[in-house]
This record gives C-alpha cells, sequence and structure tokens, in this order.
C-alpha cells in the first residue's frame, strides 16, 4: 500500500512523500482558513444581538393576548382596569404611583429605555435618540399645561418620569408662562430648536408651531441618524424610522387639505424630506387641490392601496379618523414584517416596540372608554388597533 | 529525548485539528447560546436551569473532538505504549480528525444559534421549551456523522 501511494505521489510530479505532506498542508491550511473565516463572519455579526433579543423575546412574551385584551375590556370600570394592570409586574409598579395614563407612558418609556441601553453600538444612536421623545413630550405637556393655566400637581401628573432632562422637569414646571418655560430651556439643545417657531407663537398665540418644531426635529434626526445603512440590521431600522415620518408627514398634508390650507401654510409643519416620500414628492402633494387630489398623488406608493380605501369612507363621513386609522394600522403592520424579516438582528426589537406601543395605545383607549359612559364592550373592541 | 517518526507526528496534527476545529465550533456556539440564556434569566430568574441546558447543549462537539484527539493520542504512540504509525497512518489520522473537527465546527456553530432563539422562544412562552431541544437537537447531527466517520477512519485506517 505505501508503495501504490508513494507511485501515486510521485506520478503527480511531487520529489517525496515529504514534499507532497507539505504541500498538502498548505492546502489544507488555506482550506481551513477559509472555511473559518466565511463561518465566523456571519456568526459574528448576530452575536451581538443575542443577548437583548432575549430580553426583548422576554418582554413580549408578557404582552398582553387578545384573550387579555377581551378580559380587559370587559371590565365594568376604570378600578377594574387598574385592579387588572396592578397584576401585571411590568404595570403594577406604576398603577399606584402615577395617574393610569402617566402609568402607561412610564411603561412605555421604561421599554425604549430598556432597548436604548441593550441594543448593540451600531444601532445604539438610533435608539438613544429615541429618547429624546419623552423630553419633547414633557416640554410639550408643560408648555400645553401652562397655556392651559393647569396647576403644580396636574401639570406633574402630565409628566413621563423618563428622558434626558428630568433633572430641568422640576424648575421648567415651576414657570408661571409659556414664555417663563421657554426661557427655562436655555443650555439645552431645545432654544435653537424653537427659534424660528417661538416669533410664531409670540404672533399668534398658538402652541402648534412649538409643538411642530420639537417633532420635527425628532423625527428627522431620527431618520438622518438611520440614514447611513452599514448593514442589513440599519437598513431595517432607517425603513422603520423612515416609515413613521412619512405617515406623519402624509397626517400633516391630509389635515391640511381638509382645512383648505394652502402650500405656504404646511410648509412650516412638515419634515423636510421622507422616506418613500422625497422632498420633491411632499412639494407636489402640498400643491394638490384637496384631500383626493393628495391621495392620487401617492399612487405608487406603499401608502396608496390603504389610503384609497380610507378615501371611500372619508368620502361618506368627513372624518379624518380613516386616513389616521390606517396610517396608524400601516405604521404597526411595518414594524411587523420588519420584526420578522432579521429574527437574528435587529428584527425582534423593533417588532416589541412595535408591539409595545400597540399595547399601550389599546389600554388607552380602554382607559378613556371605561371612564366615559355610554361605550359598549363591543365598541371599544371595534376601535382598538 | 522521545523519537516522534512522521506517521505520528501528523495524528498528532490530526488530534490537533480534531480538538481545535470541534472546540472553537463548540465555543462560538456556547458563547451565542450563554449570551442569549443570560438574557432570558435577566428578564425571568427561572430560566436559570433551561438556560443552562440550552447553553450546555454545543458542548458535545468539543467532546466528540476531545475523544477523537485522545484516541489518535494513545494509538499514535505519542504518549507511549503502542508502536508509532505509518506515514500513511498518519495521513488517515489528519482525515480522522478534520473530519470530527470540521464537522463540530459547523455543528457547534448551528447549534449555538439554535440554542439562543430556543432560549428567547422559551422565555417568551415557556411551552417552548421541548421543542426548542428537539430544534436544538437537530444541529447536532452534522457532528455525530463526523464522529462516526472518524472513528471508522480510525478504525479501518489500522490506527484502532
Amino acid at each position: 500500500m505505501v508503495e501504490s501511494i508513494t507511485t501515486i505521489i510521485t506520478t503527480l510530479g511531487f520529489p517525496s512523500v515529504d514534499a507532497f505532506i507539505g504541500a498538502l498542508f498548505l492546502v489544507l491550511a488555506v482550506v481551513a482558513v477559509i472555511v473559518v473565516i466565511s463561518t465566523i463572519k456571519p456568526v459574528l455579526d448576530m452575536f451581538p444581538y443575542t443577548y437583548p433579543n432575549a430580553r426583548v423575546r422576554a418582554r413580549s412574551g408578557r404582552l398582553f393576548t387578545d384573550k387579555e385584551f377581551s378580559e380587559i375590556v370587559e371590565a365594568d370600570n376604570i378600578e377594574e382596569v387598574k385592579n387588572y394592570l396592578r397584576g401585571v409586574p411590568d404595570y403594577a409598579k406604576y398603577i399606584d404611583q402615577y395617574p393610569l395614563e402617566k402609568a402607561l407612558d412610564a411603561q412605555l418609556a421604561e421599554s425604549y429605555d430598556l432597548v436604548a441601553r441593550i441594543t448593540p453600538d451600531n444601532s445604539k444612536e438610533v435608539f438613544k435618540f429615541l429618547l429624546k421623545k419623552w423630553d419633547i413630550r414633557n416640554i410639550k405637556s408643560i408648555i400645553i399645561a401652562k397655556q392651559a393655566g393647569l396647576n403644580l400637581d396636574e401639570t406633574l401628573n402630565l409628566l413621563v418620569p423618563f428622558g434626558t432632562l428630568t433633572d430641568k422637569l422640576d424648575t421648567l414646571v415651576e414657570a408661571e408662562t409659556v414664555t417663563e418655560v421657554l426661557n427655562g430651556l436655555e443650555g439645552t439643545e431645545y432654544p435653537k430648536i424653537l427659534e424660528d417657531a417661538i416669533p410664531l407663537y409670540n404672533e399668534t398665540g398658538l402652541l402648534l408651531p412649538l409643538e411642530s418644531a420639537m417633532d420635527n426635529y425628532l423625527l428627522e434626526n431620527l431618520l438622518r441618524s438611520s440614514a447611513t445603512p452599514e448593514d442589513d440590521n440599519t437598513l431595517l431600522l432607517h425603513n422603520y424610522v423612515g416609515t413613521m415620518v412619512d405617515v406623519a408627514n402624509i397626517k400633516i398634508i391630509l389635515r391640511a387639505k381638509a382645512d383648505n390650507l394652502k402650500y405656504d401654510d404646511i410648509e412650516f409643519y412638515m419634515i423636510s424630506d421622507g422616506y418613500q416620500i422625497r422632498e420633491w414628492k411632499l412639494k407636489e402633494l402640498m400643491e394638490a387641490e384637496d384631500v383626493a387630489g393628495v391621495v392620487s398623488g401617492l399612487e405608487g406608493t406603499s401608502y396608496a392601496p390603504m389610503l384609497s380605501d380610507a378615501m371611500t369612507e372619508y368620502s361618506e363621513t368627513r372624518s379624518m379618523s380613516s386616513f389616521e386609522m390606517a396610517l396608524d394600522s400601516h405604521v404597526f403592520k411595518n414594524g411587523k414584517t420588519i420584526s420578522l424579516k432579521n429574527q437574528f438582528g435587529i428584527g425582534p426589537m423593533i417588532g416589541f416596540l412595535n408591539k409595545k406601543e400597540k399595547e399601550i395605545r389599546n389600554l388607552k383607549i380602554i382607559a378613556r372608554s371605561k371612564r366615559e359612559e355610554g361605550y359598549s364592550t363591543a365598541m371599544i373592541k371595534e376601535m382598538l388597533i | 529525548m522521545v523519537v516522534v517518526v512522521l506517521g505520528t507526528a501528523l495524528a498528532a496534527i490530526g488530534a490537533g485539528i480534531a480538538v481545535g476545529m470541534a472546540g472553537l465550533g463548540s465555543g462560538i456556539g456556547q458563547g451565542i447560546a450563554a449570551a442569549g440564556s443570560v438574557g432570558a434569566v435577566a428578564e425571568d430568574p427561572d430560566m436559570f436551569a433551561r438556560g443552562l441546558i440550552f447553553t450546555a447543549l454545543p458542548e458535545t462537539q468539543a467532546i466528540y473532538g476531545f475523544l477523537i484527539a485522545i484516541l489518535l493520542l494513545v494509538f499514535s504512540g505519542i504518549m507511549g505504549g503502542a508502536s508509532s504509525l505509518t506515514t500513511t497512518a498518519g495521513l488517515v489520522a489528519i482525515g480522522a480528525g478534520s473530519a470530527v473537527g470540521f464537522a463540530g465546527l459547523g455543528s457547534g456553530m448551528g447549534q449555538g444559534i439554535t440554542a439562543s432563539s430556543a432560549a428567547g422562544a422559551v422565555v417568551e412562552d415557556p411551552d417552548m421549551f421541548a421543542r426548542g431541544i428537539i430544534f436544538t437537537a437537530i444541529s447536532e447531527t452534522q457532528a455525530i456523522y463526523g464522529f462516526l466517520i472518524a472513528i471508522l477512519l480510525l478504525v479501518f485506517g489500522g490506527i484502532l
């Protein structure tokens, strides 16, 4: 056998068995390196997501099922809803501490905070920026409270105890007027964001320019920070954020056109660029004659089919809620689709936040319905997203 | 000084590939499974035992590689006792080591990914435990193929 192997090696052109073995090792070493690198690379890409994904999947498992939602909807009054939530550890810690709506928002903010803390570095910037949502929400609540003349306790009940401005909130709530609140923001990034909106507020006394400037700042920067796709994960994140931006823009234009507003009236409130709907298309939509013109202008985008259906309902009722529900539902469906696309990457985190937003929104709908008279169980179920 | 012939030296390389590659796959797989399990335990401390089971599963590939490496070392004469191997037998030993090593590399990483997902699925829905174990165990088959071929090579290649 040894002779036959030696003959084969010699016929292959190797001067000796040792030379053949040396060449064989070289080839094996190269093959081994190629195999190891090509198999390890994709595995290492998914490695940073394994820990955060397990955590968010644990939280996803604690979200309410349809059956549990039915039980909450069937509660006789708001106290029963609160009692139900007291039995759920994620909500229990906030329910007795805050009014119900604030408790729900605090739980949602905690979920965003968790994801921002545990997400891997390449998506951290976007999720960290997303936490400004709570700063903006708190500033908006304070200026609305000051405008409405709410007292200190009523104002505090509107604030969510999350975000980066928590230390400053105590000073802001003690302000007497909206202008004092705005002055109190010195030293933060917000005075610069509001520099165009403040003169408009001073001129009209309306809070809308201030609110819009802050909302746009959040969405524009989220879109920008997720716009440099390094890999599949950031690409999906950009899609998720981009859809939120597009939906925000479409809602503004539809509402404006329903009120017969023109291009110049709307421009200030728009986010300058979008995801599917880019700047030139936004201009075209803003110049549309009416709501039907906006809907037909969106032909060819993924928003067209659901808006066409909502248009039929709008023609009958003249209510914007058909568009708003269709667009909100689209955002949730898009989030769900994205969450299923990259199960070993960012998918579960987007899926979790998406489902959590939906859960909180549905709980708020139930809470509102239980506070007011005349909502049957069937009606509440109809209103849920 | 112990004189090591070429055949025995080749068997030693085979042993190195067996335990090295299998250990690499097993280590990466176990790291992925452990990261997922730690995440699950952070949210639900009752997941500790189940997380440990999922983390332990990708260990088997390293055990297969270790066993083949020990057999190679014992029967190649490098640890004394047995007679030295011929060059041909040494090449067979490299084949055996590569079989269990590379099979263990792929199997270990695959099993780690599945184990991590299964830990996530179980913490989301505890009823997923048995199904998670079954899915995770499927990746074991490639390592078993490699291990069986390595044993057959050792037996019929004249080493054992």
